[in-house]
Order: structure tokens, then sequence, then C-alpha cells
């Protein structure tokens, strides 16, 4: 990443910022004098809206624009990118419906998105909105070079979805010092803030994901003790149960009109508008109008419909709750504290339901967008050296495995295992002579491989020729601080280590990675080039007039060759303008102005003579 | 042992508490020797806990966030070795295996079969269990309670048959390791039992308070 060295100076001074990269929006936080600040612009929220938008020319537009762009201009607006980070098509066909881009799979699972031509990953989206999160950072800190960020994740990421988002910091040009896990990161907040220690539940419901995690604090450590959720729960759901209700009362021509994207996206941004409406009142009128499809619907929505709609989303929650306890080994009662994180804990109907299942009323004193973004920033200052106060020991949240004979799950590293973690499993080969071992490596709960997700496979190659059953192969998981898997294998009767090349599904190579940030600094020049070629032709027409002006009054008094030559740059300058690229622009700029320099001396002299005779410039 | 560096005594040969040089050691280290603790099948649970968090304060890849990359990646593996220790230490079921295969006792694919007088009881719970998996019927949740209770008293009577067998421990290779090994099979059945059981449990909560209309529970 050479642009990124290009700041050295502000290096000393390079903060570790905490970065929450949500569905719907995203917060940056910062550590400064003894505390996490989130950053935000003077008397503004800071909200950074997680939407990008592509104008018809130029550079694509992030945040608080792109989100106004949602609502007029949906055909070229992403929102909820988060969805689809180390997802196939066949996971998210749901979320594709709102999506205004014709879509696509790679070989191995990634999501492309075609935006006039051009194909982005989600992976290059939210680099998008991270590299904005980094100006937007950079500019409320002084100008400071902002690299350097924690980034959290939900806890019930997997391994792919994981490697997704670190590799769209590092198209971001982010150095990612750390991956955190959302509720984690919270509790952080939490126990700095209030001083307890204790067993805390973490019930963190976004726009897109859902996470619970329990934590007990103890003398500075927050150590979970597990962790469930669904990544794909959350406030989207609720306004998606709010659109399909309010289609059906629409009637067919709205049902029809669904199946256009923008008409669905623009639904969905005015039953989420509903939806914050109901969390303070009893009742809120549901409006919508689409000029395309010439529909205009409006209806008052009474909370109690509301929540029925989203009932079953809300018990879904309820039962990664149990399941978390029952990982723990907890019983309601040990539960000391119930905090709520995320937007979607406004909803009145989630924190009754929390606070019925726990037995408590949760703890909300703390901002429950902010929260995140804020732990991120604690963990930033710990990393920097800042503080031994704190330390986060946290969990993996799904079973790692290995695909074995028959198709079954064998687990490595059971869920809740603490990370850095690692553990070694024994394999064999089961022909004769067999000299090579494909592994897939697996993640999830289930006992079929078929049912978990598979994060890539390997193959172990160089076995030295023996009976079946008599090689010893190692297949070592390790998991970092990050919660991110590294496999190695070794053929433990010969010391052969495995060759491993491990194919990561719906993810990114570290080539494609490299490929993609050179084109992307690429872009960054284009752009740059773009703005230039601009300023350019305004320029050269000004020049233009100017000079055209200054022919008509001293034009007589220049020789014959100074004027052919004058008269030669400008219509060079004028054909340039038009087609060139920004050398042959900044060359036709160039040459117009040294040809001009005997007509503006001229010019001078004329005006000094004027004065002279007291005649006024036009005049001459 | 003492730290290379400073010459403090360790209280892990992981790292110095005084003066923070991480150590590095053996790839399949002893469990035991990690949290400064002698070989023996009881181990104070809260003691250990207490140890995991202070350790975890010598050698977490947090406080190395601007140490080189060397040390970073002696962090990341010194803390998870401290943590697959934990792992097993806190594990009553676990550590008795490793001190049996560590004493030269047989392992589950050797000696595969279970205690006989357990057998018996094994096929009654067998049918219970079959039962549960079926219609949910409030006897079928009944059942499945007293199961529950019965497979966890024998499991705390089959550890404490195992801890008096393992305290002292025995000699290398002795005849009793095989025995506790059977009583360790019969555990992992239990075991295996107990988790169906939590997860029929848990399944049963979710259906109980399903919404009849409720069709987006996939």
């Amino acid at each position: 990443m050479p642009y990124l060295e290009l700041d050295v100076l502000n290096n000393a001074a390079a903060p570790i910022v905490g970065i929450d990269l949500g569905t719907t929006n995203s917060l940056v936080a910062v550590w400064r004098d003894d505390r996490p600040v989130v950053l935000k612009p003077e008397g503004k929220s800071g909200r950074i809206p997680s939407a990008v938008h592509f104008p018809p020319t130029g550079p694509p537009i992030v945040g608080q624009k792109a989100r106004a762009h949602a609502l007029t201009d949906p055909r070229s607006t992403m929102l909820s990118i988060k969805r689809f980070m180390g997802r196939g098509l066949k996971d998210v066909t749901e979320d594709l419906e709102t999506v205004p881009f014709p879509s696509s799979e790679k070989e191995n699972g990634l999501i492309q998105f075609d935006v006039g031509g051009r194909k982005y990953t989600p992976q290059e989206l939210s680099a998008l909105i991270l590299r904005h999160i980094r100006e937007v950072a950079s500019e409320l800190l002084d100008g400071a070079n902002v690299y350097r960020a924690v980034i959290t994740v939900p806890a019930y990421f997997d391994d792919t979805q994981r490697q997704a988002t670190r590799d769209a910091a590092k198209l971001a040009g982010l150095e990612i010092e750390r991956i955190i896990n959302e509720p984690t990161a919270a509790s952080l907040a939490y126990g700095l803030d209030q001083r307890k220690e204790g067993t805390v539940a973490v019930f963190d419901l976004g726009g897109g994901t859902f996470d619970v995690s329990v934590l007990s604090i103890e003398e500075g450590v927050f150590r979970v003790l597990s962790t469930s959720g669904d990544t794909h729960l959350g406030g989207d759901d609720f306004d998606r149960a709010l659109v399909d209700y309010a289609l059906e009362r629409m009637g067919p021509d709205a049902v029809k009109a669904a199946a256009d994207p923008a008409f669905l996206q623009g639904l969905k941004l005015s039953a989420e508008a509903c939806k914050m409406k109901l969390s303070s009142s009893g009742k809120a009128e549901f409006q919508f109008t689409s000029p395309d499809h010439g529909i205009s619907w409006r209806e008052l929505i009474t909370r109690e419909t509301f929540e029925e709609l989203i009932d079953p989303f809300v018990k879904r929650t309820l039962d990664s709750c149990r399941r978390a306890l029952a990982d723990a080994e907890l019983e309601l009662g040990d539960v000391d504290e119930v905090v709520l994180v995320g937007g979607s804990t406004r909803v009145p109907l989630v924190e009754s339901r929390v606070s019925e299942f726990f037995g408590r009323k949760p703890h909300t004193g703390l901002d429950p967008d902010e929260v995140v973004a804020l732990g991120a920033a604690v963990q930033g200052h710990v990393l920097a050296g800042g503080t031994r106060e704190v330390l986060l020991l946290d969990v993996t949240p799904l079973s790692l495995g290995i695909e074995t004979m028959g198709g079954a799950m064998s687990k490595i590293i059971a869920r809740n295992a603490p990370i850095p973690g690692q553990a070694t499993e024994g394999f064999t080969t089961y022909a004769d002579n067999q000299t090579g071992i494909d592994f897939n490596v697996l993640q999830g709960e289930r006992e079929l491989a078929a049912d978990c997700r598979s994060l890539g496979r390997f193959k172990l190659s160089g076995i030295p020729p023996m009976p079946a059953g008599m090689a010893r192969v190692g297949v070592r998981f390790s998991l970092d601080a990050n919660g991110m898997l590294t496999v190695t294998a070794k053929e433990e009767t010969t010391g052969q280590s495995a060759s491993i090349d491990v194919q990561p599904m719906h993810g990114l190579t570290d080539g494609e990675v490299e490929v993609m940030l050179s084109e992307s600094y690429e872009h960054a020049q284009a752009d740059f080039d773009a703005r230039r070629v601009a300023d350019l032709r305004t320029e050269i027409g000004m020049m233009i007039r100017a000079t055209e002006r200054a022919l008509g009054q001293a034009g007589d008094a220049l020789d014959r060759e100074t004027r052919m030559e004058i008269e030669e740059t400008v219509a060079l300058a004028r054909s340039r303008s038009e087609d060139g690229g920004l050398d042959e622009v900044q060359a036709a700029r160039d040459r117009l102005e040294q040809s001009t320099l005997p007509l503006a001396a001229l010019l001078m002299d004329s005006v000094a003579k004027t004065a002279l005779t007291g005649k006024k410039m036009g005049d001459v | 042992m003492r730290c290379s560096v400073c010459d403090e005594e360790l209280t892990t040969p992981l790292g110095c508490a005084k003066c923070g040089t991480l150590h590095p050691v053996a790839e399949h280290p002893d469990p035991f020797a990690l949290f400064g603790l002698e070989r023996r099948f009881q181990v104070d649970q809260k003691a250990l806990r207490k140890s995991l968090m202070r350790f975890s304060r010598l050698v977490h890849p947090d406080f190395f966030g601007e140490a080189s990359a060397e040390t970073r990646a002696l962090a990341e593996r010194n803390s998870s070795q401290l943590n697959a220790a934990f792992g097993l230490l806190s594990d009553d079921y676990r550590r008795a295996e490793h001190l049996v295969e560590a004493l030269g006792g047989p392992t589950s694919k050797k000696v595969r079969d279970m205690p006989q007088a357990f057998l018996m009881e094994v096929m009654e719970w067998n049918e219970t269990l079959e039962e549960a998996r079926g219609e949910p019927s409030p006897e079928a949740l009944r059942d499945l309670t007293k199961l529950h209770f019965s497979l966890q008293s024998e499991r705390g009577h089959l550890i404490a048959a195992i801890e008096g067998q393992l305290t002292p421990l025995p000699e290398h290779s002795s005849e009793v390791l095989e025995n506790v090994r059977r009583q360790l099979n019969a555990i992992r059945y239990i075991d295996r039992a107990l988790h169906e059981i939590e997860e029929l449990r848990l399944e049963r909560a979710s259906e109980d308070k399903a919404c009849p209309t409720s069709n987006s529970t996939s």
C-alpha cells in the first residue's frame, strides 16, 4: 500500500480508532482524555449511513449523502451491504430482492454486483464505506492520518464473514489491529462505564445481525463464557415484515411492482420510517409514494399490528438466549445484568420480551448505537499499549472441524472455545499407497458435513507410500485473537509438512486483494485525473475567451507569425480539451499560455499607452 | 523455574511477570506445568480461573500490540497454549483422560467397553431418550427431566470413583488405568445423552412459545 506511507509525518500521532461497521449505520470512536468518544461533527450524530450511491459520472458517494439518494435515486444506491459479506447468492436470496443491481457469483461463490459494467464484490463496497469512515475520522481528528483500526464484527460471524471484513479493511487501506466481537466490545464500554463485576448478558440486535453473549467481568478481565446468535436477523427483518404486510394491503398492482428492486427498496425505507415512529408512539402512518409505478398509499399502523408481525423474529432472539445460557452452564438467575445494544433494541417489544425472559429490567444507560464503537476504541487503546487494566478473553462462536469419510463433520475445536486457541487431530489414509489427502474445512454445529459451512478445501500431498491406515497426519487448527482460522497439516512419521492452499469460499484470495488494491489506487488516480481535466477545461475556456477579446483589441499590432501561432494554439486547446487525456490537455493549456505571452505583453503596453493618452481601453 | 532474562521465579513457564518476557514452550506442553500445578486429578477450579486471568495478563496478544511480529506470534502461541491447557484442566473428563494416557493407560480406541453394571442402565436410558425424540408429550418431558437427574447423579458417582483411583496417581501402566478408561467411556456416553437432552429441551422451549401463525422460523 504505497500511498499509505506518503503521510509519514503523522505516524507518531496515528491513533487506533474503533470502527463499528454496521448493516445500516457505522460509527467511529477513539480514546481521548481517558475515555472513549464517538467522533461526530459539531452538534450532529456520529452515525454514518452504510450506504453507497453511484452517480452517473464520477466516484461513488458514501454515507449521509448516499443515504439521501436511496430515496430519490434508489436505482443506483446500495444499502445493507453487510448482509452479503462472506455469503453466496443462495444464502441471501431475500436480501437480493431490494438490490437494484444485477448480481452474479464467481466460481468460489463470491457475489458480485454489476454497477454500470463495473463489478463490485461486497468486500469492495464495504471498503468504500470504510474509506469514507477514514476520511470522516481524519477530518474530525484535525487531519491525523487514520489507518490503524480495531473493527467490530457480529460475534456470530463465521470465518468467511470475518475474512471478508478483513479484506474490505485492507482494500480501504486500513491496518486491522484487531477484529473484535460487537457484544464483547459493548461489554467493555459497559464495564468501564459502570465499574461493575459479575455475570452480564449482552443482547445485541442491530440492523441485520443478532448476537447474545454471556460474560463474566472480574478484576478487569472480560471473559466471554458463551455466545450465540444469528447473522441474518435484525431490524431489516422488521422492515421486511412491514413491507410484506403493506404489499398485501396495497393490492395486486403493488405486488407486481415489487419485482422492481427500486420500488421495494423505497417501500422498505418507508417501512423503516414507520417502524421508528412506532417505537415512541402507539400508532404511526405508513406512507409510500412511487411515481414510477403510479402508486400512492398510506395507512395507520398500530403498534399492536407491528408487534404481531415481528413477534416470530423476537422469539428467535430468545431461542439464542436460551442456547447461550445453556452453553455457559448458567441458569437465568445467575445473570446479574442484561445490557441492550443495537438500534433495534429500541423497539418496545424487544425490550419487554428481553425483560420478561431474564426476569429483570435491562441496563439502558448507554446509547445502544454508540456502545460498540466505544468498546472498539477501548480495545484500540489497550492495543496501543495505553492500559493493561482491561483484558478481553473471547471465544469462537461456531465449532470447527474437518469432513471425514462418509461425509461426517469431525469437530476439532468446539464452539465457545477460548481464543486464541489451537487443537490438533490425527487422520490417516484409507487406501494403500495413498500419497495425498483432501481436506474440507468446516464450520458449524451439524453432524453432516453437507449441513455445515465449508470454509475451504486443501490437499496434503507428498505422503510416502504405505499401507492404508499407517500414515499419521496431524491437522492443526489455530484460531488467532481475531477469531480467524489457520490450518496446518503434517505427516508425522516422515515430518512431511503439507503444502496447504486453502481456497476461501465466498472470499478473496490474497492475490485478488492485491489486484483490487492496485486497481482501487488506479481508480483513485483516474478520479483525480478526471477532476484535474475538468478544471483545466474550464481554465482553457476562460483563456480562449480572454485571448479572443485581446486579439480583437490589439491583434492588429501583432506580427503575422505570432498571430497565426496564437490562432493555432487556440484551435488545438479547443480540440484537446474536448477529447484529450490529462497530459494532452495540460500540454495544450501550457502551449496556449506560452503563445499568448506576446499578446499579453502588447496588451500591457497598450494599457500603459491608453493611460498616457487618456483613452479608455474599450475605445482602442 | 526461573526467567532466562531477569532470573525471576516463574509462575508459569509461558512468560515472566516481572520483566514481561514471553518464553517459548514445547509444542505439546504438560497442561499442569503451564499452570504451575502438580500433576493430579483434583484441581481447584476457582484457583484455576484466577490463574487463567493472571497468566492471560502476561501472555495475551492484546498486550503486545506494538511489539515485533515475532513477539506477537509468540503471544498468540503462548496464549492459545494457555487456553488449551485451561480447557483440559477445567473439564473433569478430559483431565482424567489426559492422566490415563500420560500414565501409559489405554486410549478409547484400545479399550472400548463400559463397566458391566452400567450396560443395563444404558439400555433403559436409551428407551427413555427414544420416546422423548418422538411426539412431545408432557410425560415424555417429565421422563426427560428425570433422566437428566439420574444421568447427572450417575456421572457424579463415576467421577468420584475415578478420583479415588487416580489419587494418589497409580503406577505407570497400572491395571487400574484400564478400569478408569471403562468408566471414562461410560461418562462419554452420559455426556452425549446429556447433550441430546439439552438439545431436545432447547427445541421444546422454542416450540412451546412458537406463535401458531409464525412461518419465518427457518
